[in-house]
């Protein structure tokens, strides 16, 4: 997302005349691989976690003496079917939330079983992950500093600003950046292995919670880590509409440079070697 | 980047008052560094995008193909697969993975480390949770704990009185943490396991205790026995009871009345209410939840 490159590409033209192309290696090779192999792990664990919850809810009230319903994302559902067009005549309102977004209801052995499989490859993808940004070098791009807090703010603004700014016909310029990522990306970007790490432990500190009671006792108590470890779910998905929009937003090279690991946009790391 | 600010933008890790010092400690560990510029000849670009991207698509392809074989019959089913997608191949696979986690479950348990104990002012209400209909309580006057596959080889029956006459009776305020997510904090009381263990041996061979319950209902209220395997490992940690009493009474026929296991290092599943025998095997025996797709040793 750096759209300062375009001003720069006029750099190279001070290079020497050579034959070949310039490009820069933006992602380590199990970077990548870790990427698109933790979306599928991903959804694994999301879709079995809330099939998981569905035996016992983090979120109960006292049970409606109508329907004797006591789960709250079973009420959403009950909710939706009553007002969402198109869906008056569904079956089972009850469940709707957990066949639309999980494996489905009823089905705890089957969900705990892929929840282990995901759980174990999302520690091992998570380990090539780290390792593909110390061989690659790419954890420096994402440690925080003390500039990004205003930096940050610049680039909510931008975003806030943006549609607006396009429907009024306005220039409205980017803030300018020369590290790989803005300060918004950044905290995203460390945002979520972070998340990661903190899933894993409230992981285990529910799933062994004698043997590990120290660790369940870190997030406050068994039923404590629960409740975190389903809050943490949301930090996913709340990362990922954005990072998916914006993705996109940015361009082709964006999403290429994902897969195949290079970018064109040079400019950075000329005006970065100048410098030096 | 004509008006690239300089002083404020840390991220290059080029400290101005560090430049003149030395060449080799300009950038900081932790600085963040340019991105390494490599040229490279279009066809070569060109070949390896294109061999990476026939891999990218190629594996998004195995992934779902996958995830489809992977998902649970129901869900495929809601998803518009009508076909059986269940094979053996598929079953031994998952029950791998639920295998893998049962190991670490017991490279993680000690007999020496003890699980947490708690407050009275901390009890938690514990509903009954039989998952059949619960037991009429005609079978309790009757009742008596059998144990099998002994080292004297006999059979023993034991009546209440005996077990609470002979035994001394320890306390302790525990979480009982269920499969299903939700737990509960009650105070039980009753035998250690241990020193049944002790005044009656099991067989030299024996690695496993079948731990049943005759009395088990089905939810129509069939008889439908309950039967469990606890490795004695497990059977021999201090706070694995045989549990008498909850709350300071006597034990309900909602709890398993007249005594039921209680073992705080395994899921609630495993605490076998109304047990009449206790089986020691050197094979893994059998186990309830076990046949209906859950994990065997369920150590928490």
């Amino acid at each position: 997302m750096n759209h300062s490159t375009s001003a720069c590409k006029t750099s190279t033209s001070t290079l020497p005349e050579q034959p070949g192309v310039l490009v820069v290696r933006k992602h380590h090779f199990l970077v990548r691989w870790s990427h698109w192999l933790n979306v599928a792990i991903l959804l694994g664990l999301i879709l079995s976690g809330i099939s998981i919850y569905w035996a016992s809810p983090v979120y109960q009230h006292k049970p409606d003496p109508n329907t004797g319903n006591f789960d709250v994302a079973a009420d959403i559902g009950i909710w939706i079917c009553a007002h969402v067009p198109g869906q008056h005549h569904y079956s089972s309102p009850s469940d709707w939330i957990y066949n639309h977004v999980s494996l489905g209801p009823g089905m705890l052995a089957l969900a705990l079983r892929l929840h282990w499989l995901c759980a174990y490859l999302f520690m091992l993808n998570g380990m090539v992950y780290v390792a593909g940004l110390v061989r690659g070098g790419g954890w420096r791009s994402l440690l925080p500093r003390w500039t990004d807090l205003l930096d940050a703010l610049k680039m909510f603004r931008y975003y806030v600003g943006f549609p607006f700014a396009k429907l009024a016909r306005r220039q409205w310029l980017h803030p300018r950046f020369n590290t790989k990522y803005n300060a918004l990306q950044r905290a995203a970007y460390f945002s979520v292995p972070v998340a990661g790490f903190l899933s894993v432990a409230t992981g285990w500190a529910i799933h062994k919670p004698m043997q590990l009671h120290w660790l369940a006792a870190l997030f406050g108590g068994y039923n404590a880590a629960r409740v975190w470890h389903f809050w943490l779910m949301w930090v996913y998905i709340l990362f990922v509409v954005p990072h998916v929009i914006l993705v996109f937003a940015d361009g082709w090279d964006t999403s290429r440079s994902m897969i195949v690991g290079w970018s064109a946009r040079v400019g950075r790391s000329e005006v970065v070697g100048n410098e030096q | 980047m004509n008006n690239e600010g300089k002083g404020d933008i840390p991220s290059t890790g080029v400290e101005p008052e560090v430049k003149s010092v030395s060449v080799k400690k300009r950038q900081s560990f932790f600085g963040e560094r340019p991105l390494p510029a490599i040229e490279k000849a279009p066809r070569v670009l060109r070949y390896r995008s294109r061999r990476d991207f026939l891999v990218f698509g190629a594996s998004t392809l195995a992934a779902l193909a996958g995830a489809g074989y992977l998902l649970p019959q129901d869900t495929l089913t809601r998803l518009g697969v009508l076909q059986n997608m269940n094979s053996p191949a598929k079953e031994w696979f998952l029950n791998k993975a639920l295998r893998i986690d049962d190991d670490v479950a017991e490279a993680l348990y000690s007999v020496n480390r003890r699980v947490p104990t708690y407050t009275k002012s901390q009890i938690t209400p514990l509903k009954n949770n039989y998952n059949g209909a619960t037991p009429d309580p005609g079978y309790i006057p009757a009742w008596k704990l059998t144990l099998d596959g002994l080292a004297s080889g006999l059979n023993i029956s034991l009546d209440i009185r005996n077990l609470l006459t002979r035994f001394s009776v320890h306390e302790q305020i525990t979480r009982l943490v269920c499969v299903e997510g939700w737990s509960a904090i009650a105070w039980w009381a009753g035998l250690r396991f241990d020193d049944l263990l002790r005044a009656y041996p099991p067989m030299s061979q024996a690695k496993w205790a079948r731990v049943e319950s005759s009395v088990n209902l089905d939810a129509s209220g069939n008889s439908d026995p309950y039967f469990m395997s606890l490795d004695l490992a497990t059977a021999s940690h201090p706070q694995t009871l045989l549990a008498t009493h909850f709350n300071g009474q006597p034990l309900t026929v909602d709890h398993g009345a007249p005594l039921r296991l209680l073992v705080p290092v395994k899921l609630g599943l495993k605490n076998v209410k109304a047990v009449t025998k206790l089986t020691y095997v050197a094979e893994e025996p059998r186990d309830y939840w076990a046949e209906r797709g859950y994990s065997r040793y369920d150590g928490i």
